[in-house]
């Protein structure tokens, strides 16, 4: 673990702004842990909308940011170094300061600024906030102010132009734009790919409103105007919803001679996070020859391959089935995957193959393997009353699998889209691999959500904001490759002053690791771009694989009325805010590597520095690390400012090693808002009882500072106390 | 001459028609009936088989296949004469005496009072282990046959729950006395297998009033043939016009048209088609606009009935903006049609609308109620909203019936990436898929064939099970949307399980062999390509049928989702040619409309003459029909201008945008005028018969009430404007009935609004006041028209 030089607890380092009043005091008043009827989790910064929400290269314009807890927003921060951002000034303000509360800031796009999507974070007192998309544009950008909801409200949209807009409840959307006889046009309602709420329906209909064409699955509307004339396009949520998080960027472009503008680009899911493959080339070695507008559903006309080998096709038309022969050795292992999904195509793909008939029939074969799905490495949540996993389905439906070769002869290879029967887009292409083992691994992880109770089915998002003091728990997956089967560290790099970050170890075989972030009591207000690593020892060389990060677009109050909507982050962003402090704050006794005998008893003092008072007279623990899982859930007092943990090796079963281990639970905090910012982080509870405050029951998950073991063979144990 | 008689030797005089000559020859012949076993009656002048037989019966013709075999009457005490078969003569007893109909021993669970039989007979085999076998053998005593309960409960002689069934010493009594006295055998040597039966005459002219025997004959596997008049069932499809009784005897009624008698013997049906005429010969026919004209036309020739006039202009724009758009008529568009004086205003105005959103809207509404887009909780409504705005969509875009269908069908995916896959969310079970798609798209009942073979079809179990093994490798995996399944094809061979026999069943669509299907296709597919195959007997028929329903209130086979030999069309001609239109045009269904609507069989006027008032299936005339709920409430806001609001809905939406059935709930007015809750693939289920709820709504519901005096509304509109009285009037009448009112309406309205008012107290009102109220009250009574009401 990196520490780093940071001020002691005591030392009040920082140069507080607005923050809170003091210390805050509460009366302690413990009882029998009680959960209901709580907040979940502590405030943290959301970015939840930006109008517009995005511009045109080369641009300046005014942004508008709404979300939670940013009534501090001191900047604006972008992923792209040339999208650049200045609080707007308030232009009734005299003293020149920045705008309060209406959160404005004049946002300037570089000529070198790529198009795109990037991501736009608010900098606050409680650090930054989560990500929204923001989108760069190369045509003109309109910001619509009113909604448009009826036909003789329609905005007129002159072709080559992005409209940013929020469609209202219950609602239509009406713009008008003007078209040729025969041209053609295409329109763009970027929405789900932008983090919106909204599934955009788009119509186009004549100008009297009568509806011509319609596109309700967020896909491009390519239009051929029938006559001179205005045309009217409407947009609405396909259920009517509305509001300020029902926002879109609706583009109109025209379509000059054969050049058909690209669409633009959207967010990847979660599970696009394992493609591709460390060292694929972006262009595949060889093509399907459907690319080329051939069939090859007939055997006769089965593509003749070598292996190794790096295909790309196409499931095309629909009921597509595509032949691969080629000539394999007995005892041969090649490894089979293909990618679609995670190309971000609605498709399915799977993988049957077949023998040819030893006595020599060619046409019949024999089907000896079947390969369907990447199943995620570690369980999902199946929406249940009780939380029984995260809502981050790391698996596919693409293929990844090994393929042992049963006997010396010729084999046929047929790959299909298991949701391609009725579906005929050329887009839906593949990539087709079959290599000898290259063992690998990909990362993706999330803010760890726990059960904080039965029922509870909160999803939020949670940025890598932390209050100092805290410790956050971020939980990664694994997607193995190739049969790779060895441990794999996790770590973190570019880390704010005084933040840590250690890794517990995905251990050999297993896919679920934790990586802790920890805020020093004394870390100053700050925020880096982080990289989070995985690596790992294969074939002798250590290889270091980034890990991805994914968050939820959307606060998910209740996952069963809502479906939660993860997708992968371009940058992890770490930052400390100086708002308040963590309302407990857990360590060991001593920063050093404890240390036990195999088989022995390993105990552990704690010190608990808490700022805030809790609910209930205890929490339940947990215990993060190798192994540890087991170790019995065990009350930590609340009440306490030490108490001790005591591990028994001799259950866990640990073996000599060394270990990263955190203890973990819910804990109810009495929350009072902004009042839990002291004058000096050392100072807990013992001193913060002089006034009673409004409080909000709140739960969250408290997880100490990482702490490390050592566990000692017994031998060892014995000849280091003979020495001694 | 009595029918039993012929079951005697007899000589008689009868006419004979050589189908051959092609024209009757009065012959004098001896019927030499041989008592042999399979005995075959035959002339005497050796006529060919084909030879038809037809004896003067009451003023009637009674045709008679002379190759008849009869069975044997002759009772030897010992029961030494000719075999009794259980299959083709003790079962078919039963079976006439209803002792296996479903209220009876046929009954589900158990039978009647420990006795089972299988339904109608159609397992022979099981009845005889029921009869001979259970019961420790009881029901029959072979030593004392007449002693048997199975003898002495139909004959009453012992209390019978269901009555005498069989007289006693009546020759079904011989006959099963015969069968236990000769050992009560399973079967007999070389016994043929019954192949089909077929009634004589197949189709024939009937005057009212004029009756005509039936002859049914069953044909065996062994060339042989049975008059089994006597215990076939005989069954009207339309008793108001034409009655048979048990003996065979039709009887045709007063109302003309066509009408059928289904023949049933054994599991094996056959059908006579009458056709009643009116008779009338003096009249004109509208001009032949396309082919639907000639074949509606020629029919109404035939049968002699006289067709009202073609509907004037006013009639036909509020007919056809109605049954295609769903609306009534703006006022702007009906002043703008009937100021048109192009000759083909008509078809232009039916390309408007088909090219028109509500076209689109209303057709959606109609198939999703029958797709069962149903709202069972509060997250169906993302599925619920996506596939009705699927349907709605293709229907917009007009893609051709068979790729909606096809895509339907063999779906796969999740409901939001491909909105159809939410049909597999509302209907779950592979045996109701296929009863729905059978029904649906097929116009094929197949739900009696999962228990027992189809009483009045040819389906069997076998191919209730085969049409299910096509969606047997459905697969489906759990998404994050509660409830909602991912539905792919699961690789492997189809095949579902005959639950009677335990047979594994290859996929079959109706008896109709699809060849292998290998492991890695999709069975739906295969069954989406039969279904839209140019020569599938029943896709477009089901489709062209339901469609013409729709615009004629009466389909040309009803129940329009009921196609079957035994319920023959009341115009084959007619529909075989819309069928054929359909498919030729690639399935096209505004193509489809198109060609009905444009039709001067569609437009002809609703107002009976003299003589066709009776007709009620040969579209003489446009047969009015009640405004269906979601199209009742859009009119009365349309003419009111006011608006309902739906949740989650804009302001503005029309209920026959109205995505699913959730919204019924709320709107008492859809609830009571009978808007369909999505539950059955049968269009029966919406509601169309009036009730006293109907009548109380439009009376005194406030929600009608509110919606006459709408703040923004038509009527404080009219007021607000300067416009004169018989103005108000007319455009009242030009929102409402689509046309101005006449002379005598305008008066008599006009007089109504100048007309001065009082109070409740008896003092007047000021005039303002009382022209509205007078407003309201012509609105409210011409909304309770049955102009307005009904589509005529």
């Amino acid at each position: 673990m990196i520490r780093l030089n940071c001020p002691p607890m005591n030392h009040d380092c920082r140069s507080w702004t607005s923050l809170s009043s003091g210390l805050v005091l509460l009366v302690l008043t413990l009882a029998s842990s009680n959960v209901s009827a709580q907040s979940v989790c502590l405030p943290v910064p959301r970015l939840l909308t930006t109008m517009p929400m995005g511009g045109q290269v080369g641009s300046e314009f005014e942004v508008t940011v709404a979300g939670e807890l940013l009534e501090t927003a001191s900047d604006l921060v972008f992923s792209h170094p040339g999208i650049k951002a200045v609080k707007s000034i308030a232009d009734d303000d005299e003293t020149d300061d920045v705008k309060t509360g209406s959160n404005t800031f004049t946002v300037s796009i570089s000529e070198d600024c790529p198009p795109g999507i990037y991501e736009a974070c608010v900098v606050t007192s409680y650090g930054v906030s989560t990500s929204r998309i923001f989108s760069v544009g190369d045509v003109s950008e309109l910001v619509q102010d009113d909604p448009t909801t009826s036909l003789d409200r329609a905005k007129r949209l002159p072709v080559d132009s992005t409209c940013n807009a929020t469609v209202p409840v219950r609602a239509v959307n009406h713009y008008l734009f003007a078209a040729k006889k025969d041209q053609r046009l295409v329109i763009d309602c970027l929405a789900r790919g932008i983090d919106s709420r909204l599934n955009p329906v788009v119509i186009v209909a004549d100008s009297q409103g009568r509806d011509l064409v319609a596109e309700r699955l967020g896909d491009r509307l390519d239009f051929v105007a029938p006559d001179d004339g205005d045309y009217v396009i409407k947009v609405h949520d396909l259920t009517f919803q509305g509001g300020a998080d029902y926002f879109y960027r609706l583009t109109i472009r025209g379509v000059v001679g054969d050049h058909v503008p690209p669409p633009p680009e959207t967010t990847k899911e979660v599970l696009q996070f394992s493609w591709p493959p460390h060292g694929l080339s972006a262009k595949a070695q060889s093509n399907e020859a459907s690319l080329d507008d051939q069939s090859h559903a007939d055997c006769s006309t089965a593509q003749r391959i070598s292996l190794p080998c790096d295909i790309a096709g196409r499931f095309y038309p629909s009921a597509d089935v595509d032949l691969f022969q080629f000539e394999a050795k007995k005892g041969d292992v090649w490894w089979i995957e293909v990618a679609s999904q995670r190309l971000g195509l609605p498709t399915n793909p799977t993988v049957l193959i077949q023998q040819q008939n030893a006595a020599g029939k060619s046409e019949t074969w024999v089907d000896v393997a079947e390969f369907s799905d990447i199943a995620s490495p570690i369980k999902v949540s199946t929406g249940g009353y009780s939380y029984d996993g995260p809502h981050y389905d790391t698996g596919s439906s693409d293929v990844l699998g090994e393929f042992v070769v049963p006997a010396d002869g010729q084999y046929q290879l047929r790959l299909s889209d298991l949701f391609g029967g009725t579906r005929s887009d050329r887009r839906n292409q593949y990539r087709l691999i079959i290599r000898k083992a290259q063992p690998d691994f990909a990362l993706a992880g999330w803010a760890l959500h726990m059960g904080l109770r039965n029922g509870d089915r909160n999803v939020l998002s949670k940025p890598i904001a932390l209050r100092p003091g805290a410790t956050m728990a971020l939980e990664v997956a694994a997607l193995r490759r190739d049969g790779f089967d060895g441990p794999i560290s996790l770590s973190m790099q570019d880390l704010p002053p005084c933040v840590t970050a250690q890794g517990i170890k995905i251990a050999s075989g297993k896919s679920r690791g934790i990586i802790l972030i920890s805020a020093e009591p004394g870390a100053e207000l700050g925020w880096t771009h982080a990289k989070m690593i995985g690596t790992a020892i294969i074939n002798g060389k250590e290889c270091v694989r980034p890990c991805r990060l994914a968050s939820m677009t959307w606060p998910v109050k209740n996952a069963r009325t809502e479906i939660p909507v993860p997708r992968l982050l371009e940058h992890v962003v770490v930052s400390v805010g100086n708002a308040e402090y963590a309302p407990l704050t857990l360590t060991a006794e001593s920063d050093k590597v404890w240390e036990a005998v195999e088989g022995r008893k390993l105990t552990i003092p704690l010190t608990h520095l808490q700022r805030s008072d809790f609910s209930g007279a205890n929490i339940k623990a947990n215990t993060f690390g190798n192994g540890f899982e087991s170790n019995p859930v065990f009350d930590l007092p609340l009440k306490a400012e030490t108490s001790k943990v005591v591990l028994d090796l001799a259950k866990l079963k640990t073996p000599p090693g060394d270990y990263t281990i955190a203890f973990y639970g819910g804990g109810v905090v009495k929350y009072a808002p902004g009042e839990n910012g002291p004058s000096s982080p050392s100072v807990g509870l013992t001193a913060a009882k002089t006034k009673k405050i409004k409080t909000v029951d709140t739960v969250d998950i408290m997880v100490s500072r990482p702490i490390t073991i050592r566990v000692l063979p017994t031998d060892t144990s014995e000849s280091t106390s003979k020495s001694k | 001459m009595n029918l039993k008689s012929q079951r005697r030797n007899t000589i008689r005089q009868v006419r004979l028609t050589n189908l051959c000559i092609g024209r009757p020859v009065l012959l004098t012949f001896i019927l030499l009936i041989c008592f042999a076993r399979s005995g075959v009656v035959q002339d005497a002048t050796g006529a060919d088989a084909s030879t038809q037989l037809v004896s003067t019966v009451d003023s009637t013709d009674v045709p008679a296949d002379i190759r008849t075999d009869i069975r044997p009457e002759s009772d030897a005490a010992d029961g030494s004469a000719s075999p009794v078969s259980f299959t083709n003569d003790v079962v078919p007893v039963l079976t006439k005496a209803g002792c296996n109909a479903g209220v009876c021993h046929a009954k589900a669970n158990g039978g009647r009072n420990g006795f089972q039989l299988s339904l109608l007979g159609f397992e022979p085999q099981e009845d005889y282990d029921h009869i001979v076998l259970e019961a420790r053998g009881r029901r029959i005593f072979p030593a004392a046959a007449e002693e048997s309960l199975l003898l002495i409960k139909a004959t009453g002689k012992q209390s019978h729950g269901g009555g005498v069934r069989i007289e006693h010493g009546s020759d079904e009594y011989h006959l099963i006395r015969r069968w236990i006295q000769q050992g009560a055998p399973p079967r007999i040597e070389n016994e043929p297998e019954l192949l089909s039966i077929r009634v004589r005459p197949k189709q024939g002219v009937m005057r009212p009033g004029q009756r005509k025997t039936l002859r049914a004959t069953a044909l065996y596997s062994d060339g042989t043939k049975r008059d089994v008049t006597r215990m076939a069932i005989f069954e009207s499809n339309d008793q108001a016009m034409i009655e048979v009784d048990q003996a065979g005897v039709a009887t045709a009624q007063d109302i003309p048209g066509k009408a059928s008698v289904m023949v049933r013997y054994q599991g094996k049906t056959s059908v006579f088609s009458a056709a009643i005429p009116l008779s009338q010969e003096q009249f004109e026919l509208p001009a032949e606009k396309n082919f639907v004209d000639k074949f509606v036309f020629s029919n109404l020739k035939t049968l002699g009935i006289p067709p009202s006039p073609i509907c004037d202009d006013s009639v036909f724009l509020r007919r056809v903006t109605l049954d295609i758009a769903g609306r009534i008529p703006t006022t702007e568009e009906t002043e703008s049609f009937l100021h048109d004086t192009r000759p083909d205003r008509r078809d232009r105005m039916i390309q408007s609308l088909l090219d028109g959103p509500g076209y689109a809207d209303y057709f959606a509404n109609k198939w999703t109620a029958l797709l069962k887009n149903r709202r069972d909780s509060g997250t169906d409504i993302l599925s619920n909203f996506a596939f009705h705005a699927w349907i709605r969509d293709s229907l917009l875009a007009n893609r051709p019936y068979d790729q909606i269908v096809r895509e339907l069908l063999a779906s796969t995916g999740t409901v939001l990436d491909n909105p159809p896959v939410a049909w597999y969310k509302r209907v779950t079970d592979p045996k109701q898929q296929i009863e729905d798609v059978a029904q649906l798209f097929l116009g094929v009942r197949m739900q009696c064939a999962q228990c027992h073979h189809h009483p009045f079809e040819r389906w069997s179990q076998g191919d209730y099970y085969s049409l299910t093994a096509f969606f047997s490798q459905v697969g489906r995996k759990p998404t994050t949307v509660r409830g909602e399944d991912l539905i792919f094809h699961e690789r492997g061979i189809a095949f579902a399980e005959n639950v009677k026999t335990g047979q594994k069943l290859s996929p079959m669509a109706l008896g109709d062999s699809v060849g292998e299907i290998a492991a890695d296709v999709d069975p739906r597919l295969v069954l989406a390509d039969w279904m839209s195959s140019k020569d599938n007997p029943f896709f477009a028929k089901a489709l062209v049928n339901r469609y013409w329903k729709h615009f004629f209130a009466r389909g040309l086979v009803e129940p329009e989702d009921d196609l079957r030999d035994t319920n023959p069309p009341t115009n084959p001609e007619l529909l075989a040619a819309l069928e054929k239109h359909f498919v030729d045009s690639g399935f096209d269904l505004k193509d489809l409309v198109r060609v009905i609507t444009q039709s001067n069989a569609y437009q002809l006027s609703s107002i009976p003459n003299d003589a066709n008032l009776a007709d009620r299936q040969n579209y003489s005339r446009f047969y009015p029909r009640r405004m269906q709920a979601e199209v009742l409430l859009d009119s009365i806001d349309d003419v009111a201008g006011s608006r309902t609001s739906f949740a989650d809905l804009p302001l503005g939406t029309r209920a026959v945008a109205l995505p699913d059935n959730s919204y019924n709930a709320s709107s008492d007015f859809l609830r009571v005028f009978g808007r369909p809750e999505s539950s059955s693939v049968c269009e029966c289920e919406r509601v169309q018969s009036a009730n006293l709820g109907q009548s109380l709504h439009f009376l005194n519901a406030k929600e009608i009430q509110d919606k006459l005096v709408a703040p923004k509304g038509r009527l404080q509109t009219l007021l607000d404007s300067c416009e004169s009285s018989e103005e108000r009037v007319t455009q009242i009448y030009l929102a409402a009935l689509s046309r101005s009112p006449t002379a005598d309406e305008l008066g008599t309205a006009t007089a109504y609004l100048q007309q001065s008012r009082v109070d409740e107290d008896g003092k007047s009102i000021d005039p303002q006041s009382a022209e509205k109220e007078s407003l309201q009250d012509l609105l409210w009574a011409i909304i309770n028209t049955k102009e307005f009401l009904f589509n005529h």
